[in-house]
């Protein structure tokens, strides 16, 4: 495979899951907290300065008061807003067209028909009745281009450079996610016991992860900060967790790399350390600095995919 | 769908008497290979109808099959325009029409290789040497190149119409990068997915057997010592106006589709970088332009190309189809000699006819056009995509006057043809909601290798959608609509 393309390829997988979790956190956020149990949580200030953070443009005047379907508007369907679902799906399409050979037809004309869907979503009904509607499509569509790229591609290394990307940027949403969440929890605190472990916000956050109904079958109580930061980050069975990604990963670069073991410092190397520390780290030894387990993390996802880029699909 | 909307959809069709109707005859009966056809799209109401086109549009768009157009603020998508009315072939003049290609072709071939060896055919003085030397795609780097099989026109795209006589005439060769095959399989596809029924009725040849014919003639003329070629098309990129064409060229035969900047060559050796390593490339289907193909040997600010390909090539090293120059061989002054061509290298008659020619640089000629410019097309002998004609009787007296001097100017520069009569074909005009006749063409697409060749049964007919218009190429406004050829007994 040209390295341009497994470059392509890359970036449509990461583009693609990133709409989906933009799209999912969006919608939950902004649903749930309708009728959420204490005023901060439903406060539209409070929920749009958490999407707002959680897409990675957070506002940092505390003060300045926000307008609800501006900031929808943005995230959605603004073409100048760099990170509006629009020009994620923008970015899918464009990656897919450099690589359009190399994919099936039924795969790219599913990714047309959720291009075309995006662009051509009226902006006035989004922002004024459109959210959900339009938010559970983008979700819905993205479902549909992961079973596409799952069933009508070869599973040789065009699907495992594509799930490299899928499965980077999921552990990387999942990990923004929970900042976003962990942040909104030290201020939407709880009534009760421990505040920011039993807050709201930790059932919003497994949701967002399409992770909560599992979730209740795994512990059946209600999630708190500890139990949604296992599930999330440490079960390897929860296809949304830090660790099920990480798994994906390894098998993947195995593909990829076939016999030879990974020299240091490669993209296998690392992908597979920071694995093996997952396997054996307990939710306890992360409860201790939260804040500097989440940037940590982050730290290394992006070191693995910048090795990515140099050792693959530099040209 | 009731009785009452029988034929509905062509009651008001307006039949123009002086012009050949392709589904009409003079007495305005329909001609039989079209009776079922028409039956089964007058079922349609007109609204049906309307719903059917949106439905073909709609597959273009899921199909990605799409164009830019910039406007002030944003860049908007486009189809090109497809009409759902198809054109139908019948057997014998398909036969016709194939084996008039392939003779065709296969002369161009033998004598793209005697002008870049031997030039037997100027030293016998059948073709004037100042042809060749005056022409612009007469590449000198080619000369004494042996391309691997002999062969230099793999591609080529014959342009053919059917004048108000009802034959058949050749109207351009293209055998340097022709387009438009792509078009061919998406109409298909198109017109399957809004109207599948009709298929039942008429037994058409497939069209999808293009790509793995096309493989099979690069892997016929891949470079010596090499057994499992490995074959790439080349583009010059996403944002070319064909790129649909090469992505879909390259996944439907299943090989890699490559930009300049993949290759590089090595030793005089083709490599293209994958994700491990340097990997060898035997067979290059050429999208990029001769002049941009290497800068070190032609433009040398492209960088569309590959420096050093032309040297790997002139090692054979590498196959390139379409050889490098062939435009030699297509442009609209070499065309008027093709009968001559085709008798001087076969000993045969032509098959299908050339239209009349005046060539501007004989003095005959050139007096004759000064004086009828209002009776003839004149052309530009190396343009493509329909620009620079002039159709005389659509002229003003100024401009008459211009073209006069233009041509009195650079007389190498232009030919001229009487003004043909197209054919023409029922069409879908939108604004009007209705059916209305437009002049077609045909683009045939011919495939030569070592040894082998094949003509894709069917090919692109173009239609000029605006009333009365004679140019049919898109970069003119112009649509398509899928072609059956139909097989002998339906």
């Amino acid at each position: 495979m040209l390295a341009r393309v497994a470059n392509n390829l890359f970036w449509m997988g990461r583009y693609l899951e990133r709409s989906e979790h933009v799209a999912r956190y969006t919608n939950v956020n902004y649903f749930s907290s309708l009728d959420a149990p204490n005023a901060i949580s439903q406060s539209r200030q409070f929920v749009l300065r958490s999407l707002l953070f959680m897409i990675g443009a957070p506002e940092q005047d505390a003060q300045k008061p926000l307008h609800e379907e501006e900031i929808i508007y943005n995230i959605g369907l603004n073409p100048e807003y760099d990170h509006a679902i629009l020009n994620n799906v923008k970015a899918i399409r464009e990656n897919a067209n450099g690589a359009r050979d190399l994919i099936s037809t039924e795969l790219y004309e599913s990714i047309n028909r959720f291009y075309h869907y995006v662009l051509n979503y009226d902006p006035n009904y989004f922002v004024k009745r459109g959210l959900y509607d339009f938010t559970i499509g983008v979700t819905q569509r993205t479902a549909i281009l992961r079973g596409k790229i799952r069933g009508t591609l070869l599973h040789d290394e065009i699907y495992s450079i594509i799930m490299m990307g899928v499965n980077i940027e999921r552990a990387t949403q999942i990990i923004r996610m929970i900042n976003a969440k962990y942040q909104d929890a030290l201020m939407a605190k709880g009534s009760y016991g421990d505040k920011v472990g039993n807050s709201f916000e930790w059932t919003t956050l497994l949701k967002c992860a399409e992770s909560y109904d599992m979730m209740r079958r795994s512990y059946r109580k209600t999630p708190t900060l500890l139990s949604a930061l296992e599930f999330l980050v440490l079960n390897g069975d929860c296809p949304r967790s830090v660790m099920n990604s990480l798994n994906q990963v390894c098998n993947h670069m195995h593909i990829l790399h076939l016999d030879h073991p990974p020299d240091k410092g490669s993209t296998s190397f690392l992908a597979g350390k920071l694995r093996a520390e997952f396997q054996y780290l307990r939710v306890e030894d992360i409860e201790q600095d939260i804040n500097g387990f989440i940037q940590k993390v982050l730290e290394r996802l992006y070191q693995i995919s910048n090795k990515m880029e140099e050792e693959f699909f530099l040209y | 769908m009731s009785d009452h909307n029988q034929n509905a959809l062509f009651s008001s069709y307006n039949r123009k008497p002086n012009l050949f109707d392709e589904v009409f005859d003079d007495n305005g009966t329909v001609k039989a290979i079209y009776e079922k056809l028409i039956t089964l799209f007058g079922q349609h109401a007109l609204d049906d109808y309307v719903h059917l086109n949106n439905k073909a549009k709609a597959s273009f768009f899921n199909q990605g099959i799409t164009f830019q157009v910039y406007g002030d603020k944003t860049a908007q998508e486009k189809i090109f325009p497809f009409d759902l009315f198809p054109r139908i072939i019948d057997t014998a003049d398909w036969e016709k029409i194939e084996s008039g290609v392939i003779q065709r072709n296969r002369a161009l071939n033998l004598f793209l290789w005697d002008i870049y060896h031997e030039k037997k055919i100027i030293k016998d003085q059948i073709v004037p040497l100042s042809l060749l030397s005056s022409s612009v795609n007469y590449l000198h780097q080619m000369h004494e190149v042996d391309p691997p099989g002999g062969i230099y026109n793999h591609i080529s795209g014959t342009d053919i119409i059917k004048h108000s006589d009802g034959k058949y005439y050749v109207l351009e060769d293209n055998i340097r990068c022709p387009s438009g095959v792509s078009y061919v399989v998406c109409n298909r596809t198109a017109l399957k997915r809004a109207l599948f029924g009709v298929f039942n009725h008429y037994e058409a040849h497939a069209v999808t057997n293009y790509a793995e014919n096309l493989l099979q003639i690069l892997e016929s003329v891949k470079p010596h010592g090499v057994d499992n070629p490995n074959c790439v098309v080349i583009t010059p990129g996403m944002y070319n106006s064909a790129y649909y064409e090469h992505s879909y060229l390259a996944k439907a035969m299943g090989v890699e589709l490559v930009e300049g900047r993949d290759l590089f060559v090595e030793n005089d050796f083709v490599y293209m970088k994958t994700i491990k390593g340097p990997e060898r490339v035997d067979v290059i289907y050429r999208r990029v332009d001769d002049l941009f193909m290497d800068p070190l040997e032609f433009k040398p600010d492209s960088s569309l190309g590959v420096p050093g390909l032309f040297a790997a090539y002139r090692k054979g090293n590498v196959c390139l189809a379409n050889a490098p120059g062939t435009g030699a061989a297509d442009d609209k002054a070499i065309y008027t000699y093709v009968p001559d061509i085709i008798k001087y290298y076969l000993g045969e008659e032509p098959i299908l006819n050339n239209v009349k020619t005046y060539r501007c640089d004989r003095p005959d000629d050139l007096k004759y056009v000064l004086e009828n410019v209002d009776k003839l097309v004149v052309k530009p002998v190396d343009e493509a995509g329909g620009y620079g004609i002039s159709i005389g009787n659509r002229l003003t007296k100024e401009e008459i006057k211009a073209v006069q001097n233009q041509v009195k100017e650079s007389p190498r520069k232009y030919v001229a043809q009487p003004i043909l009569s197209l054919s023409v074909h029922p069409t879908y005009i939108d604004e009007n909601q209705s059916f209305e006749p437009r002049h077609i063409d045909l683009r045939t697409f011919t495939l030569l290798g070592k040894d082998t060749e094949f003509v894709l049964k069917g090919g692109l007919t173009r239609v000029a959608l605006k009333a009365g218009n004679l140019i049919v190429n898109s970069s003119q406004g112009g649509g398509s609509k899928d072609t059956w050829v139909v097989k002998k007994d339906s």
